[in-house]
């Protein structure tokens, strides 16, 4: 029954994906504006991130937000060590070099974690505050919603404050306009990358761990779709713009949660195919996204 | 003056049809079903490769949904040609009567060809939008389009059983009809490259505004070669079908994709032998360290080195085995 | 001040420049001019550090610099204003200027310097929060020099400065290039519009398909009756 109470609770649970897709987004759009690269390995760090922190809290019983700072600083090693070992050589190729390359090392971790902890999924148990329920008159949700909220916000934040006003943020954001010439104003393109690697993975790896906290079940393939869906966020909301991702990503994680929600049950399956047709949408009809800056999208 | 016989091409493949068929006639008397099996697999996959070549390889469009080429060509000659006094039992639906021949399904080389076509017109469905669009863009979108094909596959239930997939699909695939198809896809992407079709491909691939520029109308060629890949690819999905006599949509999956890019990147890109070569080869690798899996129960281990594989190559060959500079800067 | 021997740089197996030597002393303003085509700007980017020569070197202050990163040379204070301005647009000017002195840690001489860039273009001032995108051509190619200021360069290389300008702003543009030459910085100018880069020159160089066709000071170089033919409209 479509009530109102129906649909503002479906709307919540949208906005909470949202925010999961809004930081994915982000991380990804600080290393596609400067390398023009969709990292595909992006998703494998959300289930590194995720299997980190069960590792380091679930099983072995260090305090979550202990678990949070060291996944945050995993992941950002993990991406620095991406960047070193493979992306560096490859950057001034062709792109579709490193599309393939970033799909390779995807499917490299994943069958790494899924031979080494497990082809079955685990069950993520997070701490009792975590787990609080809350029952307003339209909307229930636990305390682990309002954790990812406030995170996200804090995240995006945080960063919109080191992008627009720290030296390196300004760096980044000439070298995504144009590599060229910020290098030839003396400005250290691999640092810029490695630092974008950097923030990226670890805004991955740190929303792998909410993701695990919010469903409560992590598997080795938990990345793969996530990450791709990432980068259709990106689209919508505008390539090349940091606003654009987060917008992009609340609006594809409400679009997602309503359009499930709102057609007949039957339709819950198409969910992920939305998602895709969206993205297919956006390309032929409004391929800068809603807030895009003009980018040679088609040929 | 001395007239020079021209030898056509189509001579040496015809002779080497022959060869090829009398090699298969005395393996199919001597390997063990085993082997026969690999070998039917790997010359599916082949078609499979080939087809993609022509796509990926010589007109540089990165398609990644090849599986949902293969996974509609499945499909649809199963539910063609599924024989009709099991369909009642297996929940699938009669075919309409002026369809079909004497048992209510169709032969099997007419379903298997319909599969094909079924693919290529999905193609130019999804192919006049998608092709539009530049480098990755394309490779996400047609990975797009695979996900949403699967999605169909599993929620339209009445037709495709969803999820569960269908089995009992009678054998019809054997070793001859396998390689014949191979033959065909290698000669029809052999004749396409060598003609002017596969140079305004190729000159698209290497820069599509110089070929526009030169008065090539890159929708066109761009869009011949991912309806003749999707064709192939609709083909080698209905032998597979017809070969593991089940299929589900979670098989037809990116991880399928996935095998059959890196067997054509590994193999060589843009070069008629690099996408058998990487075939052949990585096949093979994978059977010979299958006993080694089972034995140390180290599932997906096989996968795990053929990322490694696909990394190490685009680092230091990315022109793959056979490749001439192609994907090299 | 900056020394280039017998340089040559190829675009794969194209020559773009070939056997190219150039002389540029203390406070001067040499010019570099020639069709387009001739390899004015592959010089720049290769003295800059973009391009990596097949031969030659490239010796600033008595100190090889051939095997140096941009970086490097951005470093030891030589700054490139590239051909069409190169500034980021959808930054805004204050932005544009502070990157210009990306590489510096004082920060207070930094604001200092700025507030000397607005000086020298008061007109930045007044837009200094806005995107860069939006100013005009000729403010744009303020923008662009007072950036490479902000470097404190000893040598500045300048690319078609010129470029796309109305006559009234190109003439106030080449009188704050000699505004920028009093205050100490010497300038390696590359221009196709000859007359006014001969000028306000001290030296020019002819190029002309990847070679040195001829050089000399202005007087000399502006009588040659090819040279006012082809270059000066006669």
């Amino acid at each position: 029954m479509l009530s109102l109470g129906y649909v503002l609770q479906q709307t919540m649970n949208g906005v909470i994906l949202g925010c999961i897709y809004s930081l994915l987004a982000l991380g990804m759009t600080v290393v596609y504006g400067i390398l023009r690269l969709i990292n595909f390995a992006h998703g494998a760090l959300i289930t590194l991130g995720a299997f980190f922190v069960y590792f380091v809290s679930v099983r072995y019983g260090l305090s979550f937000i202990a678990g949070i700072f060291l996944v945050i600083g995993f992941g950002g090693l993990m991406g620095l060590v991406l960047d070193l070992i493979a992306y560096r050589k490859l950057r001034g190729g062709p792109e579709v070099a490193l599309l393939i390359t970033s799909i390779g090392f995807y499917t490299f971790i994943e069958n790494f974690l899924k031979l080494i902890v497990s082809p079955q999924p685990y069950a993520f148990k997070t701490p009792d505050y975590l787990n609080i329920l809350y029952r307003m008159r339209f909307l229930t949700f636990r305390s682990i919603d309002l954790f990812i909220i406030l995170s996200s916000i804090a995240i995006m934040i945080a960063f919109s404050i080191f992008i627009k006003k720290s030296k390196m943020g300004i760096a980044m954001r000439a070298t995504a306009e144009n590599l060229e010439v910020a290098n030839m104003m003396g400005i250290e393109i691999n640092k810029v990358i490695s630092v974008a690697f950097i923030l990226g993975s670890a805004i991955a790896a740190f929303t792998g761990f909410l993701w695990g906290a919010k469903y409560g079940q992590i598997s080795y393939d938990m990345g793969f779709l996530t990450g791709v869906k990432a980068f259709v966020a990106v689209v919508v909301g505008g390539v090349g713009s940091i606003p654009g991702a987060m917008l992009g990503g609340f609006v594809l994680g409400v679009a997602e949660i309503l359009s499930v929600a709102l057609l007949p049950t039957r339709f819950a399956e198409y969910r992920d195919g939305i998602v895709f047709a969206i993205l297919i949408l956006v390309l032929l009809i409004k391929p800068s996204g809603i807030m895009g800056v003009k980018e040679e999208i088609r040929v | 003056m001395n007239q020079k016989r021209r030898i056509i091409p189509e001579f040496w493949f015809i002779i080497g049809g022959c060869l090829l068929f009398l090699i298969i006639f005395i393996l199919s008397r001597t390997l063990n079903r085993y082997l026969i099996h690999i070998i039917v697999l790997m010359g599916i996959y082949s078609i499979a490769t080939v087809s993609l070549n022509l796509t990926n390889g010589y007109t540089g469009l990165f398609s990644l949904g090849h599986a949902a080429f293969m996974a509609i060509g499945a499909y649809t000659s199963t539910l063609l040609a599924f024989p009709l006094h099991l369909r009642e039992s297996y929940e699938l639906p009669l075919l309409p009567a002026f369809l079909t021949g004497a048992d209510g399904a169709m032969p099997f080389i007419v379903a298997l060809i319909a599969g094909g076509v079924f693919a290529a017109l999905s193609a130019i469905l999804i192919g006049a939008p998608v092709l539009r669009l530049r480098g990755h863009y394309l490779s996400v979108a047609s990975l797009g389009f695979m996900v949403i094909v699967t999605t169909f596959a599993k929620t339209l239930k009445g037709i495709t059983r969803g999820s569960m997939g269908i089995n009992a699909i009678p054998s019809y695939t054997n070793i001859y009809w396998t390689y014949l198809w191979l033959l065909i896809a290698i000669y029809v992407v052999w004749r396409i490259v060598h003609s002017r079709f596969g140079r305004a491909m190729m000159a698209i691939r290497d820069d599509e505004t110089a070929a526009q520029v030169l008065g090539i109308f890159p929708m066109k060629y761009k869009l011949l070669s991912f309806v003749v890949g999707a064709f192939f690819a609709g083909v080698a999905g209905g032998l597979f079908a017809h070969f593991t006599k089940a299929i589900r949509p979670f098989e037809f999956s990116f991880a399928m994709t996935f095998q059959i890019v890196i067997m054509l990147i590994v193999g060589g890109m843009g070069t008629m032998s690099g996408p058998l070569v990487g075939t052949f080869s990585l096949m093979a690798f994978r059977y010979a360290l299958k006993p080694v899996e089972e034995h140390l129960k180290v599932y997906g281990f096989i996968e795990l080195v053929y990322a490694a594989l696909l990394i190490i190559i685009m680092l230091w060959k990315p022109e793959g085995i056979m490749g001439k500079r192609q994907l090299k800067r | 001040m900056l020394k280039v021997k017998n340089l040559s740089v190829k675009y794969g197996v194209i020559p773009a420049l070939q056997d190219i030597s150039i002389e540029v002393k203390d406070g001067q303003i040499v010019s570099l001019i020639g069709a387009n085509g001739a390899g004015k700007t592959t010089t720049l980017k290769t003295i800059m550090g973009i391009l990596k020569p097949a031969n030659g070197s490239i010796v600033y202050r008595d100190e090889d610099i051939t095997r140096m990163s941009t970086p490097q040379r951005v470093r030891k204070e030589i700054c490139l204003v590239p051909e069409g301005r190169g500034i980021f647009n959808r930054l805004t000017v204050r932005e544009n200027l502070l990157l210009g002195a990306y590489h510096r840690n004082d920060e207070q001489e930094i604001n200092l310097d700025l507030e000397k860039s607005y000086s020298l273009f008061p007109r930045l001032k007044e837009r200094e929060n806005q995107i860069a995108g939006t100013l005009s051509g000729g403010e744009q190619q303020m923008l662009a020099i007072g950036r490479g200021l902000m470097s404190r360069p000893k040598l500045m290389l300048l690319d078609e400065p010129s470029l796309g300008l109305a006559p009234l702003v190109v003439r106030e543009l080449y009188e704050l290039i000699q505004e920028i030459l009093k205050q100490g910085v010497t300038i390696l100018l590359v221009e196709q519009n000859a007359t006014m880069a001969i000028r306000v020159s001290d030296y020019v160089y002819l190029l002309e398909t990847g070679n040195v066709k001829l050089e000399g000071i202005p007087k000399e170089v502006e009588s040659l009756e090819d040279v006012r033919k082809v270059y000066l409209g006669g």
